[in-house]
């Protein structure tokens, strides 16, 4: 099992930047869905401003975190963004009297997972394969 | 600002894994132990195949929680939400549906991938496996 362990252990750097893109792929998906309307999705017509700055920073910061550019500060707004859309979009989406507490039951554990993920890089950065990496080597 | 960011990745690393797990837990528990009571889950079967998912999730949560045998315990789940996001939400119906948005399998990916980091990283300072290294 050590040995195991060691083998997985050594890809640690470079599923770091395989982590990192998939993460940044499927927050990039809800910004596309939302500003640029592809897929066609019924729960994003006709947002409200507040969804609508949520979309631009999935966007911008979601193409941002595939590539691996300014991978840290990136990451840190990500985060803060979906612990924002957990409690507003998720936690409390039925009013404030009424909070949800079981995110089973309010749909936001993608939200959830998306904001530790997030946080995780913010500290962790980018790994071998990504932009940052490549200009600190130049 | 990233020097101070760089400083707290073992701790959030271990943050990550524990946030993981009692995300998996969830899933596991709405499955075997019907808590909470969720429509979709309400007549399983537990020799069935969502029925085995329940049980690897209901222990592998638990685990890595604890942070207990981290990496083959994360390996193991990482796999098991490929499968689940192929079985589930890709192939759902008979004619393959590809965006994880309109599949729903996005949370499936997210689990997969990050349980793939978490075999590979381990579990970070704060787990039962640091303290047992350090014993």
């Amino acid at each position: 099992m050590d040995q195991f362990n060691r083998t997985l252990a050594g890809w640690e750097p470079m599923v770091l930047s395989i982590f990192r893109i998939m993460v940044g792929l499927l927050l990039f998906q809800y910004g596309v869905a939302k500003i640029l309307t592809y897929p066609v999705l019924p729960y994003f017509a006709n947002i409200p401003p507040l969804i609508v700055a949520a979309g631009w920073i999935e966007l911008v910061l979601g193409a941002l975190l595939v590539l691996g550019l300014f991978t840290r500060p990136v990451a840190f707004v990500l985060s803060g963004e979906m612990a924002f859309a957990y409690f507003m979009g998720h936690m409390f989406k039925a009013g404030f009297g009424a909070p949800v507490f079981i995110p089973l039951l309010n749909g936001g554990n993608g939200a959830i997972l998306f904001c530790f993920a997030c946080l995780y890089l913010a500290c962790a950065g980018g790994g071998v394969w990504s932009v940052d990496a490549m200009m600190r080597k130049r | 600002m990233n020097d101070t960011l760089a400083a707290w990745t073992p701790r959030a690393l271990s943050v990550l894994r524990i946030i993981t797990g009692l995300l998996i837990i969830q899933h596991g528990m709405a499955k075997i132990i019907g808590f909470p009571a969720v429509a979709m889950f309400a007549k399983l079967q537990p020799l069935s195949l969502i029925g085995a998912a329940g049980f690897i999730e209901l222990i592998g949560g638990a685990l890595l929680i604890l942070g207990l045998f981290t990496q083959p315990v994360a390996f193991i789940l990482s796999g098991e939400m490929a499968f689940a996001y192929f079985m589930g939400h890709m192939f759902k119906t008979d004619a393959p549906v590809f965006h994880p948005l309109l599949n729903g399998g996005t949370l499936a990916a997210l689990y997969c991938f990050t349980c793939l980091y978490l075999s590979t990283a381990g579990a970070g300072p704060w787990s039962v496996d640091a303290s047992m290294k350090k014993a």
